[in-house]
This record gives structure tokens, sequence and C-alpha cells, in this order.
């Protein structure tokens, strides 16, 4: 167990390591300036030494992405529920998501910085609940209503009840295809939360940090930032396999079907 | 053998198909007559094979029995009422070609489903799958996964849960039909010791004349467009058929008189689709 985990972390390390090494003597060995390309050994310096603001900047975009990520599930799921027993809001709407989906509408963020008081976070909050909501809205559906023909048939033959239809076959079919629509947006509303700020609004954040201190040509300290969002997103992404891991059954047989019918991803957001 | 479809039928029958037959989109372009004018009476333990050609309605007739469609026109009576009352009661067990396992739910609780929608007491449904299980010589993997096991293992999943409820009739439509030859001559046996146990009625859909010979003590051979019963062959290889069965003279003689029946069929209608396996 123990080797088998060092022989997984291992390459990815030392790779990591030596890519570092060689960036740190190509800036020592040409002398490249700071305001070009900082060395790793600077980065690290303004790492430790801003240590508190990152938190602080990690924390406030890390909440505005995960409070935007929540409302985004449960609005997305409730709305697929609607998808899935009315075939007409889904022939409206799905098309509709799809086509949202595949514009980015990221750029929405100052008309709602103009709607919403630009001092709140609810601007940036809505965004990521937006991106979230189309893509777990998608997926879901496509999970209530593409259940295996034989069960349905199955269902009828034990003269099920509709709502035991929902309960015992269409939702269950559905959970894989909510933590494919999970691991899908848990990285994409840490993008769009981080991506949001460069929009204007509240000066606290990830976003604002990296272009601010960009901007005034302190290249390391942005780089710095740039680390707290790496994290954010990594948290983001390892949590959501984790609650998949925990939560669902390992199951290939699902899992291939719904690789067969393809996923939604967030093609509109790109940095 | 024998062409007269409807011998008498009495209420004690177990499916009792009178004249039915089965028209998609009517009255549309693309309107397809899929059984034409069907007869059938079906006896208590009677083990009946519906045998034909891609497209001759077989498995529309084994859906017609199971009320997962209405007939167009006729009647289908199961146990003696009418087949959606029967369908409501659960007087029948289904398999399909596809396991048709929840792939969520272990073996146990996938045999319990049928139960659960019956309302049974948890302890209830606990001991009927335990016996079930056994039944099926799986009660080692009650709590596997069904992607945990092979095919010839989930369709005997799949046939306990049919059976579950104790129903007197088994559809089933090719549920060995996605198996290997080895494989499927073993659960054709297992079929055989499993309904013989269960004191189980059983209609089956397939597309091999052996399978059909093998398991049947009457093969309905059908023909397409519209679909119809072209003849009813008697196979008399005895209650207690084995491996040694498949040897037998009498088993030869019939799998003859299928596919010579199946010609006669395909002669009248150009079909094509048949398993000589």
């Amino acid at each position: 167990m123990f080797r088998k985990i060092v022989a997984a972390v291992l390459p990815p390390i030392v790779v990591g390591a030596l890519f570092l090494g060689l960036w740190e003597l190509i800036v020592k060995a040409f002398d490249i300036k700071p305001f070009l390309l900082p060395a790793p050994s600077a980065i690290w310096a303004e790492l430790i030494d801003r240590s508190d603001d990152i938190i602080d900047a990690t924390l406030n975009t890390g909440t505005n992405a995960l409070v935007g990520l929540l409302f985004g599930v449960v609005f997305g799921v409730a709305m697929s529920f609607v998808l899935m027993r009315f075939q007409v809001a889904n022939e409206l709407i799905t098309p509709l998501a799809v086509a949202l989906n595949a514009i980015p509408i990221i750029v929405l963020v100052p008309v709602f910085n103009n709607m919403f008081s630009s001092t709140t976070e609810v601007p940036r909050r809505l965004m990521v609940t937006l991106i979230v909501f189309f893509i777990v809205m998608v997926n879901v559906a496509k999970g209530l209503r593409q259940v295996s023909p034989t069960h349905l048939e199955l269902m009828r033959s034990y003269a099920a009840s509709p709502t035991s239809i929902l309960v015992k076959t269409r939702i269950p079919n559905a959970v894989p295809y909510l933590f494919t629509a999970l691991k899908i947006s848990a990285p994409a509303a840490v993008i769009t939360a981080f991506v949001a700020e460069y929009f204007g609004g509240r000066q606290n954040g990830l976003g604002y940090s990296i272009t601010s201190n960009a901007a005034a040509s302190r290249n390391a300290a942005s780089w710095a930032y740039v680390i707290g969002a790496c994290t954010l997103g990594l948290i983001f992404y390892l949590v959501s396999i984790g609650l998949e891991k925990t939560l669902s059954p390992s199951d290939g047989s699902t899992q291939a079907r719904q690789q067969q019918s393809g996923g939604l991803t967030p093609g509109g957001v790109t940095t | 053998m024998n062409n007269s479809a409807v011998v008498n039928p009495v209420p004690s029958d177990a499916v009792v198909v009178d004249g039915v037959s089965m028209v998609f989109n009517e009255g549309q372009q693309n309107q397809v007559e899929a059984l034409g004018s069907i007869d059938l009476v079906i006896r208590p333990g009677d083990f009946v094979s519906l045998i034909g050609p891609s497209g001759c309605g077989k498995s529309t007739l084994l859906r017609l029995i199971a009320n997962l469609l209405d007939p167009t026109a006729g009647s289908v009576l199961v146990n003696g009422k009418s087949a959606s009352q029967a369908r409501v009661e659960q007087d029948y067990g289904m398999a399909f070609q596809q396991s048709g396992l929840f792939e969520w739910r272990n073996v146990q609780k996938n045999i319990e489903l049928p139960l659960e929608l019956k309302g049974w007491s948890k302890a209830r449904r606990r001991e009927r799958s335990a016996e079930m299980l056994e039944l099926v010589k799986l009660s080692d993997f009650a709590a596997h996964m069904p992607w945990q096991l092979s095919g010839g293992m989930q369709q005997r999943v799949a046939i306990a849960r049919a059976l579950a409820a104790h129903p007197p009739l088994l559809l089933m439509d090719e549920p060995f039909g996605a198996l290997d030859e080895m494989t499927r001559e073993h659960m054709q046996a297992e079929l055989l010791r499993i309904c013989a146990a269960a004191e189980t009625t059983v209609v089956f859909v397939t597309h091999s004349i052996p399978e059909a010979v093998y398991l049947s003590n009457r093969v309905v051979v059908m023909s397409p467009r519209p679909g119809r019963i072209t003849e009813i062959i008697d196979v008399d290889l005895g209650d207690d058929r084995d491996e040694d069965s498949r040897e037998d003279d009498e088993f030869y003689a019939r799998i003859t008189d299928v596919r010579e029946a199946l010609r006669g069929a395909d002669r009248v209608a150009g079909a094509r689709g048949i398993e000589d396996r």
C-alpha cells in the first residue's frame, strides 16, 4: 500500500522539483529581470511574507466559489426534476442551456456589478451559481431521463407507481451524473469566482490581488497569489472526487454508459 | 404435431391468448402489423418456447401477455384474470436478454425489489431472498454488486428476482441470448431445475432451435409480417431431461421438425435471422 502511494506520488514530485530547479537556474544564469519572470525562490519568499494576506484572499474567493457552487447545485437539481417531468420544458430549456454554455457568460459580471451593489459579493456568487446551475441541471436531467428501457419495463411489470419508479429507478440512476456534474462544476466554480474579480468590485480576493500586483510589476507577489489559486482549485476538485468515492458505489457500468452519452462541460469558462 | 392452437380453454389455464392482433402506429404512414390473429393456450406447468425469425412478433406477444403492451384487438387472460389485473397482482415474473439488474443495488437487494414494491416487511424479504439465492446457488454472493458477477451469474440473479414473489408464470425474452454457448447450455439445465423446483409455467422467447427444443414441452413456431403461429410442435423429452437428452433421438427429430416448420414460414415470408446452433 505504502509502496503504491510512493510509486504514484514520487514521479510527479521529482518532475516538479526538476522543473522548479531548472526555472531557478535559467533565471539566475541568464539574469532574467524579476518583472519578466521571477525566480521560484523569490516567489516562495513572497508567499511566506504575505502568507496571512494570501490565506485571507484565498478564503474570500473560496467562499464565493463554495456559496455559488452550493446554490447552483440546489437550483440545478431542482430544475432537472422539472425538465424530467415536463417534456416541453426539456425541449425549451436544454438547447438554451447548451447554447449558453458555449458562450462566455462570465462577461455578464460587469452587468451584475451594476444590477447588484458591487460592494457586495452578490454579483460574483450569482455568476458562479449561474455557471454551476446549467452544468448540474443538464447532467442530472440526463441521468433522470436516460433510464435503461429494461429497468422501466421491469418496474412496469411490477406495477410500480410513478413515485416508486422515481425513487427506486430514476433518482439512483441520476446519482453518478450528479457526481460527474460536481467534478466539472467544482473547478469551474473556482475559476469563475476568481475571474469575476477581474471585472471590479470588492478588492479582497485572489483575482484582484493577482491583477493589482501584476499591474504594479510585483510579479513575484502575483505568482504567490497564483499558488493560492492553484491550491483552491485542487481542494475543490479533490473534495468533489472524495465525495464521489465515499457516497457512490464504485460502478463500472454506469460510468461507461455515461461516457457514451457524454456530459456537458463548461465551454464558456476560460481565463 | 398439432396445428390447432386453441384447445378448449378453461379458467385454470395459465395463459389464454384469444384472437389477439397488434398494430403499431395504426393509421399512420409507418403502420406495422406486428401480430395477425393469434390464438394460444398455455396450461399450468407448460414450458412453451416462442421461436421465429426477427420481426415475427414473438417479443411483442410476450409483452402482450405481460401487459406491457395492449393488444389492438382480442384478449389476453393470465391465471384466469385480465392481463392488466395479473400484472397489478404480480402473477408473473419477467427476465430479459439484458439481466436488467439495478447496478446501485447488491444482489440481495435486487432480488428483494419486487417484494419491496409489494410492501413486504424487511424480515420477510430477507427470508425469501435467502431462499431464492439458495435456489440459484448464489448464497455466497448476496452482498456482491452486479458488475462483480459474470454474465451467467447476473442472469441467475435476474431469474431469482423474477421468481422471488413465487409467481405462477415466468416470462423470458431471450434471457440467454448474450451468453456464450457453454454458459448457455449450463443455464438451460439450471433453468429447468429452478422452474421444476418453483413449479412455474414458462413462456420463453428464443432465436435458438436447440434451446427451444431442449427446454420446452411445446415449441410455438411463428412467421413474420404479420406475425402469426404457423405450427406448434410437441416435444416429448420427459420431465427428467438432462445433458444426455441433448443426444436423444427425440431431441434431433424435434429439432428437424422445428427447422422445417421455420423453413415453411421462411418460404412464405422470405424471412431470416434464425440461429441453427
